[in-house]
């Protein structure tokens, strides 16, 4: 199997490795880069469990060659938040129990991400028709909208 | 770190992210076809590389029974159904283990599968050495003369759901000095340990199982399945650490489905809308194989098939059938949706034989004190309740709206107990319960009733991990039965060591239990039962398209005493938008050859964002007797929500509807 170097910056720190061509990106993400919280759900982007922002935009990385992130920005879920603590996204999803088994919620909070900082007054259609591709099979969603509606009002505010 | 936080920041240790130094990677050669003759395997390890006594496993039982119809590890002379392991192949590198499942060779003459239980009574056995395909087959209750004004009758049905949790199966075996540690997602780390040790032959002390963060279950997660073995095996074989991770597409062909059941349904009633009885035969379609779940499921839907009516008369003939598709196994709900189907659909169609309001025809039949049924169910009296949830539903106003409404009682699966461990180390109190979360928030309920009885805050409390060498029995989480037997059982055992400090010291303080030495375990047992009664409203819709949609779902449960009711909301949010996805696609769907036709979760139908329903949760606390005060929570959402949403539609639509899913096309 053909195999070609990769440079990806994931969450700002570089990260290179050989890689075969076929790799996927959330294959480089857990196994070349170490970082689990990238999951891989269904193989084929209807679950979007493996979501990450490359370039700053979503993509399912079970679906995106390694290679076509090559030179590229990723950010994960160990990319929001510090050491210091959790972001106000995260922490809203906990405060308005937008997780239970926890499996979907890195892709889900990525996703969510992305979709307040596109369109930060994003109405409820809005925000359901954002997350439509992340499924979720424990919450109902109904934790999910209130976690992202809380941060979009600032009502939360950082301080869960 | 606290386990939602490690959650949300990325931290989860769920199977896949556990690291381990020179894994394999293990891939499974599974059959493309429902029903055939296998010849010759050539290549990977199969069912030739094991032992006869490791051959055959059941849903977390010994599986070395002489039973024709138990599952074996890897195919032995037949396949049965599409994705059925007939070989397993490793590498040290994950795509490379995909690669290699194309090097094994596999000859096959294929046969003709039986896919329609109905049609697989009377087509020849599956399996050799059994005489027919019915591996159950149960009178329930007493016949009754038939002389009644009105007889109703229907043939109802709950089409097989795929479980689908997001995360998939997995499994980390590894066995090192003589011992086999396993790292699972799992609802039980004690079946999977039973399990394997039948299934290996290897004694119980020799298998440490340790439970992964669990990325949900759904009732799929709670027993041992072939692919466990395998990579238990494989570990003891190679003596290295074996990684299997199911992908989505295994996962809907080859994990075990739930619901698939019929109710062919007869309704006896008196011009009044008083029902005197009702008979039938229920068949659950069992699948390719089956141990003892697949067997008792039907029995089980009739055990509870009067829901909250005092309905004196009942004759059911209960059914398993085996059939080429993937195996019968638990589905959140497991035979409770179908029954409170079966019963639901039959009383809604009276209630429109006779031009009685909804709400009206149910209270008339219900109860106004105890009652036992024709099928051995206890209930309390089911009356008061349903006015109360009626009240509380807003039924008359929502009745505008074309709301549906329906009733049923949560049987919890309290048998058989629960085990727990309290023990002090470093001045902290640690927790290990039998049964273990995977998605309902065990650690809610944990510290609740640890500061309550003990005084301990969190900070001086550690919860453990679920692994069998630290616990030494438990059960599990299925039946809606975590908090209540889970939480008794911790109860029960904080009282005892209460007492212990006490009779050491005189009294009983916080400080006195950390500074102290304090090992306890005990088993709870409990083996009575605690029904409670639960009612759903819902407004269903018609898209554009014809298809079918679920606008607003409203609970009102009877929890007992709410835990945590945060945890007690979400739980029924969760479980009635999995409700609402039963009412409105989602299925596995077979050809008449025994091909899958739904391949992809979406395809499978679980429910996206942009349809899921309103959800309203209303609900009363009327504590139990058990020690923690709590009912069965669990599972009620998926048993509701579907008969009131299909009502909803009726009201709609005009038209009669008798199963689940509900297409585009049954609305034409």
């Amino acid at each position: 199997m053909e195999a070609m170097n990769v440079k990806i910056t994931i969450n700002g720190k570089e990260h290179s490795a050989k890689v075969e061509t076929r790799q996927l990106l959330v294959h480089f993400i857990r196994e070349s880069a170490g970082l689990t919280g990238t999951h891989v759900g269904c193989d084929t982007s209807n679950c979007g469990a493996c979501t990450v922002l490359l370039d700053g935009k979503p993509v399912k990385s079970c679906t995106v060659l390694s290679a076509q992130a090559n030179g590229k920005e990723v950010t994960t879920i160990e990319g929001l938040g510090s050491i210091k603590g959790m972001d106000k996204l995260q922490k809203a999803f906990i405060k308005h129990d937008g997780l239970q088994c926890g499996f979907c919620t890195p892709g889900m909070i990525m996703e969510a991400h992305y979709l307040l900082k596109k369109n930060p007054n994003a109405s409820e259609e809005e925000i359901r028709s954002g997350i439509d591709g992340n499924l979720c099979r424990c919450t109902g969603y109904v934790g999910i909208i209130e976690a992202i509606k809380s941060v979009q009002n600032g009502a939360d505010n950082g301080k869960a | 770190m606290e386990r939602l936080e490690r959650f949300v920041r990325g931290m989860g240790q769920y199977v896949d992210d556990i690291k381990v130094e020179h894994p394999l990677y293990m891939a499974v050669v599974r059959s493309p076809y429902a029903r055939a003759k296998l010849i010759n395997v050539k290549g990977g390890v199969s069912a030739a590389d094991f032992d006869a006594k490791l051959a055959s496993v059941g849903e977390g039982a010994q599986g070395r029974d002489s039973n024709p119809a138990a599952h074996p590890i890897f195919a032995k002379g037949f396949v049965n159904y599409v994705g059925q392991p007939v070989a397993a192949v490793f590498d040290e590198d994950r795509y490379k283990a995909e690669d290699q499942l194309e090097s094994v060779d596999v000859d096959y003459e294929p046969l003709q599968p039986v896919v329609s239980p109905e049609a697989a009574i009377d087509f020849e056995p599956i399996h050799e050495g059994m005489k027919s395909n019915i591996i159950s087959d149960r009178y329930l209750g007493k016949d009754f003369a038939d002389g009644a004004e009105i007889v109703l009758e229907d043939r109802l049905e709950n089409h097989r759901i795929a479980t689908n949790a997001i995360e998939t199966r997995g499994i980390l075996a590894d066995f090192t000095e003589g011992r086999l540690i396993v790292h699972v997602s799992t609802q039980s780390v004690f079946s999977i340990k039973r399990g394997l040790a039948g299934t290996l032959g290897l004694p119980e002390e020799k298998i440490r199982v340790i439970q992964a963060d669990t990325g949900g279950g759904f009732g799929l997660k709670g027993g041992l399945q072939p692919e466990h073995v395998i990579a238990a095996y494989a570990a003891m074989k190679y003596k290295r650490p074996v990684k299997w991770i199911e992908t989505r597409i295994e996962h809907l062909m080859a994990a075990n489905q739930g619901r698939g059941a019929i109710g062919k349904m007869r309704l006896y009633a008196n011009n009044s809308g008083k029902i005197l009885g009702i008979k039938g035969t229920i068949i659950v379609d069992a699948g390719a194989y089956a141990e003892g779940l697949a067997g008792f499921a039907p029995g089980f839907i009739a055990h509870q098939l009067t829901e909250q009516y005092g309905i004196k008369n009942g004759y059911v003939r209960a059914m398993s059938v085996l059939t080429n598709k993937a195996p019968y196994g638990p589905y959140r709900g497991a035979g409770r949706p179908e029954a409170a189907f079966f019963m639901e659909r039959m009383v809604d169609m009276l209630a429109d034989r006779l031009g009685m309001d909804d709400a009206e025809i149910r209270l008339l039949n219900s109860t106004d004190k105890p009652f036992t049924s024709p099928f051995g169910m206890h209930i309390e009296a089911s009356k008061p309740f349903m006015e109360k949830a009626l009240e509380a539903l807003d039924y008359r106003k929502m009745k505008k709206s074309k709301a549906g409404i329906g009733f049923f009682v949560l049987v919890p699966g309290a048998a058989p107990g629960e085990g727990v461990r309290l023990a002090v180390k470093d001045k902290k109190l640690h927790v290990w319960l039998g049964s273990n979360q995977h998605g309902q928030g065990h650690d809610f309920f944990i510290k609740k009733l640890v500061k309550e009885e003990l005084g301990i805050g969190e900070n001086e409390m550690v919860i453990e991990v679920p692994d069998t060498d630290n616990i030494r029995s438990g059960i599990g989480t299925w039946g809606s039965r975590s908090a209540m037997v889970g939480g008794s059982a911790l109860v029960d055992a904080a009282r005892h060591i209460k007492d212990e400090v006490k009779r050491k010291n005189g009294k009983y303080s916080k400080a006195l239990l950390l500074h102290g030495n304090y090992d306890y375990f005990e088993f709870y047992k409990f083996d009575g039962e605690i029904n409670s009664f639960g009612a759903n409203l819902a407004v269903a819709g018609i898209g554009p398209v014809n298809e079918v949609r679920a606008l607003e779902v409203r609970a009102f449960y009877d929890v007992g005493r709410a835990l945590s009711k945060e945890m007690v909301k979400a739980q029924i949010e969760g479980g009635m938008i999995q409700g609402a996805g039963q009412f409105i696609g989602e299925g596995v769907i077979y050809d008449e050859n025994g091909q899958l036709l739904t391949a992809s979760i979406s395809n499978a139908g679980v429910m996206r964002a942009t349809k899921a329903p309103k959800c309203v949760v209303k609900i009363i606390e009327n504590p139990s007797d058990l020690p923690d005060k709590a009912k069965g929570l669990g599972e009620a959402p998926t048993i509701g929500t579907p008969i009131a949403l299909i009502r909803s539609l009726e009201h709609i639509s005009g038209k009669r509807f008798s199963t689940t899913p509900v297409r585009p096309e049954d609305l034409i």
